[in-house]
């Protein structure tokens, strides 16, 4: 595969396209036009092109020339694959993974979302020492799981360029839906930067990528609409938290390219379907740093699976997915028409795209982008302007981002407050919420910013529903607060105030404790936080019926918690899944014994 | 375990519909000796089993429903257009957020009723609890178009819960 792409030939880029095509969709793939899981067809009519079957796999990890968005690049590859081919696994299988480092550095792999032993796990430094250059290190663990999962370097800012790919494993059992064709979507940001220079411009100049700043034409509009004071008092609140308004993104369509399966909008990776056929989508978020709204005009999705794990349906028009995790939906197009999947980021400044469409080369309308967020009162936990109360809002002012009182931020959250005897009524002996019950402060009937909830049916956490209990139904016996912290001027991001590298040692669980976790976000940012080794069940308020998540997505000032046996004995990673964000130090290990 | 029955007759175009329910074992008269045949069905999560059906017009069906999913049922008998109909009405009932899966979708009645589908027309319907088989009966009608069996309740039908009614000669 990798010499067919280095072949020099005159032929424009449009002609290796349309060779391609006459060549049939094979030799596509074998040009490297698209990994070759991403085949048009998804898995009903074509099997096993390029995709690794389980239980046995070898990967090879390159770094290679390879075309991305028709520009040279020099991505990391799996197998010649730049992101990597899909892993397929059944559950029940025993896995033997063997991964062969080829570059001249270390690397690992880390299987994001599966339950296996603790030396397994992939993380250099927390679960084996990493590959070396020239060395083969051979995974082997039972799978049982079913689902929708991806991979990923676990070493440095190596994810950053591709070193990634899709993992599915088909369930023993018949799954809770049923669909005739299914394609996995893989969305990505790639850049054509050393991701180190990115780590250091984050480093240096806070906002180098927001090219949305406010500007002084921002400044009279506010003033307009909000008075003078008041538009001199947000402005003094932002200043006071070391941020932008505008910082819904701290790295930005200005350097990423978004790619979906690899290609970038203008590439348009075609999905294709038959009309009336229920088509299943695997999304994956395999971005270093991007948040995606996806939805296809035309179709209503129904949701089926959350990171993995079946979800009781929930039909919506757009579900914002966070790095990390990872959502199956199905669709239905009767009609013989192409459909603009399409995947808008968080921050507005730019989108990953692909057709879903009966034939190759059809194209449907691009919706119109729409226009960056201002975190405003969003970003404080309040749902509207109009509901702020005043104080509330000078407290938060007058409150460093480390000091901001918890209090305050749950006071102001109008939209989802409990009343106290409420509370009471929901605790347990030991004075904890009962399990299942959401958090005050928590915002599981929201989307997040830059959301028009009433545009569109719009997936809220609170609608992600099992379909019987958990396992384990114990009530947690103890909490375990933590919070999100970071200064944005300084790129320092951690966990209660302490990078990474100022902690002392790892986060306990004891062994075959029930555990709450509660997570309090004290910045002004998303954070898609992942447990390594044991589930997360998200207490969204579904009672015995709470979802489980390997990634958990904290909005902004919110407070969510999770209930979690550990039963994993050993050492497991627990980070912010923004990729720069764990670098600067939002990491940390938990031993559970 | 309860069982319920509810005879349904689906008359000619234009011809009202007419159904008639009875609890337990005291059939209606007509029952028994007007069923032509008796079909199982399995209501999972999210799937019926079978997931189509062959009919011949004018025959009298008697529909044995198990329920052996975690969640509420419905079958409904109706043709495509109306059963849309239906789930919009059902997912307006439910709300945008918040609690998804509507219990009693056919407003507390117990067990049967008739599913609004839209323009006054209703269809033959029976809302299941899981562990809990339910009957319908129902005669096929000589002419009607896009037939097929659901769950209206939100998401099951986007899910797979349906099935195809195919009139055969």
């Amino acid at each position: 595969m990798a010499s067919s792409r280095v072949i020099t030939h005159p032929l424009s880029r449009r002609q290796i396209l349309k060779g391609g095509a006459a060549l049939g969709l094979g030799s596509a793939a074998a040009l490297g036009l698209r990994p070759s899981w991403a085949d048009p067809w998804g898995q009903t009519s074509v099997y096993a092109k390029g995709v690794e079957e389980g239980p046995e796999v070898s990967l090879a990890i390159r770094r290679e020339s390879i075309l991305i968005d028709g520009k040279k690049a020099r991505p990391f590859s799996i197998n010649g694959e730049s992101p990597g081919p899909m892993i397929r696994l059944k559950e029940g299988q025993d896995a033997v993974l063997r991964v062969t480092n080829l570059l001249d550095e270390p690397t690992s792999i880390h299987w994001h979302g599966l339950i296996l032993p603790p030396g397994m796990d992939g993380v250099p430094g927390v679960s084996f020492p990493g590959i070396a250059p020239g060395e083969t290190f051979t995974y082997r663990f039972p799978v049982r799981q079913n689902g929708t999962y991806w991979y990923h370097s676990h070493s440095g800012l190596q994810e950053q360029l591709g070193h990634a790919g899709p993992l599915v494993i088909d369930a023993a059992e018949r799954e809770p839906f049923r669909y005739d064709r299914e394609h996995v979507l893989l969305l990505t940001d790639w850049t054509f930067e050393d991701p180190m220079s990115v780590f250091r411009n984050l480093k240096t100049a806070e906002g180098y990528y927001n090219f949305q700043e406010r500007t002084i034409a921002d400044f009279f509009a506010d003033v307009r609409e909000k008075g003078l004071a008041a538009t001199a008092e947000m402005r003094g609140m932002w200043a006071k938290m070391r941020m932008s308004s505008r910082d819904i993104a701290d790295v930005t369509g200005s350097t990423y390219t978004y790619l979906l399966n690899g290609h970038s909008p203008e590439e348009n990776w075609t999905a294709l379907f038959r009309a009336g056929e229920r088509v299943r989508l695997r999304v994956i978020n395999g971005s270093a740093m991007s948040y995606f709204d996806v939805r296809i005009p035309g179709l209503k999705m129904t949701v089926v699976a959350a990171d993995g794990q079946p979800v009781q349906p929930v039909p919506v028009d757009e579900f914002r997915i966070g790095v990390a995790e990872t959502y199956d939906v199905l669709v239905a197009p009767e009609d013989d028409t192409a459909y603009t999947i399409f995947a808008e980021a968080m921050d507005r400044s730019g989108y990953a795209r692909a057709t879903l469409a009966p034939r190759e080369g059809m194209a449907a309308e691009i919706p119109e982008r729409r226009k960056i967020a201002d975190r405003g009162m969003e970003a404080m936990g309040a749902h509207d302007m109009e509901g702020m109360d005043h104080a509330e809002m000078e407290g938060v002012a007058d409150g460093d981002m480390e000091g901001m009182d918890h209090s305050t931020m749950e006071g102001m959250d109008h939209s989802n407050m409990q009343g106290m005897s409420d509370e009471r009524s929901r605790m347990n002996a030991n004075g904890m919420l009962a399990a299942g019950a959401a958090q005050p402060g928590s915002r599981y009937d929201q989307a997040g910013i830059g959301i028009d909830p009433e545009a569109r049916r719009m997936l809220v956490y609170r609608d992600l529903k099992a379909f019987t209990p958990w396992p384990d139904r114990r009530e947690p016996e103890r909490e375990l607060e933590l919070h999100l912290t970071g200064n944005m001027e300084r790129y320092m991001w951690s966990f209660d105030g302490k990078k990474f590298s100022e902690v002392s040692g790892p986060i306990h669980f004891n062994k075959d404790e029930r555990l709450r976790l509660i997570l309090v976000n004290d910045t002004m940012m998303e954070h898609p936080i992942h447990l390594h080794g044991m589930w997360m069940e998200l207490e969204n308020g579904q009672g015995e019926l709470i979802p489980r998540k390997h990634t958990l997505n904290v909005k902004p000032g919110e407070r969510v918690s999770a209930l979690i046996t550990a039963d994993a004995e050993g050492s497991w990673a627990f980070h912010c899944h923004l990729l720069y964000h764990m670098d600067a130090g939002m990491f940390r290990v938990v031993k559970v014994s | 375990m309860r069982k319920t029955l509810l005879i349904i007759t689906l008359g000619l175009i234009a011809t009202p519909t007419f159904a008639a329910g009875k609890h337990g074992g005291s059939h209606g008269s007509e029952s028994e000796a007007d069923i032509d045949r008796t079909i199982r069905f399995e209501a999972g999560d999210m799937w019926f089993d079978p997931e189509g059906l062959d009919i011949v017009s004018g025959e009298t069906i008697r529909f044995e429903i198990a329920n052996t999913g975690n969640l509420e049922h419905e079958f409904v008998i109706g043709d495509t257009s109306a059963q849309e109909e239906h789930r919009k009405m059902m997912l307006e009932m439910a709300g945008s957020h918040g609690e998804s899966g509507v219990h009693g979708g056919h407003g507390g009645h117990d067990g049967h009723d008739m599913a609004e589908g839209g323009l006054g027309s209703s269809m033959p319907a029976v809302t299941i609890a899981p562990g809990e088989t339910a009957e319908l009966v129902w005669t096929a009608p000589e002419n009607a178009g896009d037939l097929e069996y659901a769950c209206n309740i939100p998401g099951h039908y986007e899910a797979g819960m349906y099935g195809d009614i195919d009139f055969q000669g």
